[in-house]
């Protein structure tokens, strides 16, 4: 009786564990995802302009989950009115990023206000819907000089866009950010309002550089309504000598171990061994002993 | 009491143990030798075609020769750890488990490093280790500690076994002379007599007293083997106490197994009763509730910090490893606890079996804390074939495996025809001192 129910029981529990197991294991479908795709443009330092799409699924019930769309292929098109130009094709990649650079030479179809219309176009597959989006932007030039006039060193800065026959037609009124270039990150120094095209300021001093005190300047528009994103950079000698850090050294990657842990093991084994010492001096004894009781058993027989 | 006359009555109840050789002892020690030359085939295998054979890569360097070390490194420290502690208590029962113990010790010793050395790819480096040895490894910490065990177990075995030689020596009658010769030397002239007496309980005392502390270093040094790098699911403040808690666990259950098949097979039910059963359980069940309380901590702790490689850990464990993961650390878990928990299941053979189920789930727990790490590290693994990012063990690595096993129940075995399993001269001391506390009454 008493075997039958501990297998009951048993079996009950594996069943049990079974269930709640297969629950555990259920695999999540693309229908668990809302897709987003997002369209970007970048002008570049050497003037060429990327273009970007961001592909990512993000789960329904978990913000955290996000699952990039990859080796997705992606039309970019420069269009105006019925006129549609194909500038290229892109794979996203394990980031579900689609990445197309164009080289400053490139020529675009521009509207009367002097905007150049980019379309991103994903055709979708069986299991996913087909994506697009639009994006309309001006095109800007930075031109960056860093002089020193007067023994101050200064940042110029004039900011343009080019009208029908390539004559410079300064920007009126933005909102800029200069910063220079670290290890991580940039790191802002200014930021500035330009007006009527044209900004400068003094360069801080003791800024440091690289090991040739070199420091990488950036002139930066982010998220403009009418340009989108623009970057200049420039470099220029102006850094001050990093000093060479000293790092308290690993000393356990050195050649010698720490003193504490060579006493630390000596008493472990002496003690350790001191004892098996002990021990085998009192086996001899105990034979000793027992040589002596043969000896005198003998005698006494 | 004539305790002369007890030793020969008690030689004699003993030695059919010692030379009994049945139709079902041969056919088991011919399978045991069979699968020991398998392993030695499989063995001449890796060491002509390299490790290529076995399922360790690149990424996967340890497999399943790290886990049977771990495994039965472990084994042997609990087992040096429940006799030093068995050693201090002066109760009568401990004497029927206490050679199980001391034996489960020392083979497990013996066998456990071997696997290591079947896990180096370069064996003919290995002497650079002891040449240029760096006192910053816990490497070396490890070679250190195995090796000074090692003969502190054998030692402390020896110990106590004299007495036995003694016995054994002295009523040699109808012995082969081989014997009574091996008998007469590893006695050590030991006639019993209270100075010879005195002084090996007095250095047993103090073996057993060192052994329950190395036990507690050397197995913290093995944990410390992978909690002191920065690997996911390594790298645990905890890691050494869950070690000892897990080595304690296998250790018991491995007991209870071994006692449960010395006896049926020599029909010993009058000395390994049930209450040896009933207390080994509750040492278990004891040991469960905090191996699983460990085993919750441990990994609670890794998906509340939500740290990016510990979660690609934990998706492994929780989609790859699924079933692996259920067992070692629910079912392994749990169902011991459940059988022993309740005194009505706390039968002989349910004992046995939850300890069967905890040794498996601690094998799988092994496996889960050393393949999945490696399969998941910091940087990750790209453009590579996928045998290189997945391990499975070959059949070269399970015969190895099963011959480790093998060589172990062999040992055991010869080592029962050398002495008895259920120690004579505790019998003996035991009814001494029963004698002696009778005799002090009736003078009161």
């Amino acid at each position: 009786m008493k075997n039958k129910l501990f297998k009951n029981f048993t079996i009950t529990l594996f069943i049990g564990f079974l269930f709640s197991a297969t629950s555990l294991a259920q695999e999540t479908t693309v229908d668990d995802y809302r897709m987003k795709f997002d369209f970007n443009t970048f002008k570049q330092a050497d003037n060429s302009r990327l273009l970007e799409v961001s592909f990512i699924g993000t789960n329904k019930k978990d913000r955290k989950d996000k699952a990039p769309v990859f080796e997705a292929d992606i039309e970019f098109y420069n269009f105006l009115n019925e006129q549609e130009v194909k500038l290229g094709v892109a794979k996203t990649d394990k980031e579900g990023l689609a990445q197309l650079t164009l080289e400053e030479n490139q020529s675009y179809l521009v509207d009367e206000e002097g905007y150049i219309n980019l379309k991103a176009v994903f055709e979708g597959t069986g299991e996913l819907d087909s994506e697009e989006e639009e994006i309309a932007v001006k095109d800007l030039y930075f031109e960056l000089d860093l002089e020193e006039i007067d023994s101050v060193k200064t940042v110029l800065l004039q900011v343009y866009t080019l009208d029908s026959i390539k004559s410079k037609v300064p920007v009126e009124e933005i909102d800029v950010i200069f910063s220079v270039g670290g290890m991580l990150s940039k790191m802002p120094i200014e930021e500035a309002s330009v007006e009527n095209g044209e900004y400068e300021f003094e360069f801080p001093e003791g800024i440091p550089g690289d090991k040739d005190g070199n420091i990488d300047v950036f002139v930066s528009l982010e998220d403009h309504d009418d340009f989108a994103n623009v970057i200049q950079k420039k470099t220029v000698n102006w850094g001050v000598l990093n000093k060479i850090i000293e790092t308290e050294s690993n000393t356990l990657w050195s050649e010698v171990a720490p003193i504490w842990m060579y006493v630390v093991l000596t008493i472990l084994l002496v003690g350790v061994w001191s004892n098996y010492i002990y021990s085998f001096i009192n086996l001899l004894k105990i034979k000793k002993e027992g040589k002596e009781l043969e000896s005198k058993n003998k005698e006494l027989s | 009491m004539n305790i002369e006359k007890r030793k020969s009555e008690l030689v004699k109840e003993f030695t059919p143990m010692l030379r009994k050789s049945t139709t079902t002892s041969k056919i088991w020690i011919g399978f045991l030798i069979a699968v020991i030359l398998v392993g030695m085939y499989a063995f001449y295998i890796q060491l002509t075609k390299g490790h290529e054979v076995t399922g360790m890569r690149d990424n996967v360097v340890w497999g399943i020769y790290i886990i049977n070390f771990i495994f039965f490194v472990c084994l042997s420290y609990s087992g040096a750890f429940i006799t030093g502690i068995l050693h201090f208590f002066k109760t009568p029962w401990k004497n029927s488990v206490l050679r199980i113990v001391e034996i489960v010790t020392v083979l497990s010793i013996v066998i456990g490093p071997i696997f290591i050395l079947l896990c180096i790819g370069r064996l003919d480096r290995l002497f650079y280790l002891f040449m240029y040895p760096r006192i910053q490894s816990p490497i070396i910490w490890d070679v250190i500690a195995i090796s000074t065990d090692l003969i502190g177990c054998f030692l402390y075995l020896y110990l106590t076994f004299i007495p036995d030689f003694a016995i054994l020596r002295d009523n040699g009658e109808g012995t082969p002379k081989w014997r009574q010769k091996l008998y007469k030397s590893l006695a050590l002239g030991y006639q019993d007599t209270d100075s010879q007496r005195e002084r090996l309980h007095k250095i047993t005392k103090t073996m057993a007293t060192m052994i329950i502390a190395m036990a507690i270093i050397t197995y913290s040094v093995l944990a410390w083997i992978f909690s002191l790098t920065v690997q996911p699911g390594w790298n645990s403040t905890i890691f050494a106490p869950y070690f000892i808690i897990g080595g304690l666990y296998s250790g018991i259950s491995v007991i209870i197994i071994a006692m449960y098949v010395i006896r049926k097979f020599y029909h010993l039910d009058h000395y390994i009763r049930k209450v040896h059963f009933i207390g080994a359980g509750i040492i278990l069940l004891v040991i469960s509730l905090l191996f699983g309380y460990f085993t919750f901590t441990e990994y609670f702790a890794r998906w509340f910090s939500h740290k990016g490689p510990d979660i690609n850990l934990l998706n492994t464990l929780f989609t790859k490893y699924f079933w692996e993961f259920i067992f070692a650390n629910y079912i392994g878990v749990l169902v011991p606890i459940v059988i022993l928990f309740f005194k009505k299941f706390r039968t002989i053979k349910s004992i046995t079996f939850a300890a069967v189920i905890a040794i498996l789930g601690l094998y799988f727990n092994r496996y889960l804390i050393i393949v999945p790490t490696l399969e998941t590290p910091y940087l990750p693994i790209q453009d590579t074939r996928p045998e290189f990012i997945h391990y499975s063990a070959t059949w070269i690595e399970w015969a190895l495996s099963f011959t480790g096993i093998a060589v172990f129940i062999l040992f055991f075995i010869l080592l029962m025809r050398l002495v008895p399993i259920i120690p004579m001269s505790g019998i003996i001391d035991n009814e001494r001192n029963q004698k002696g506390k009778f005799n002090e009454s009736t003078k009161k």
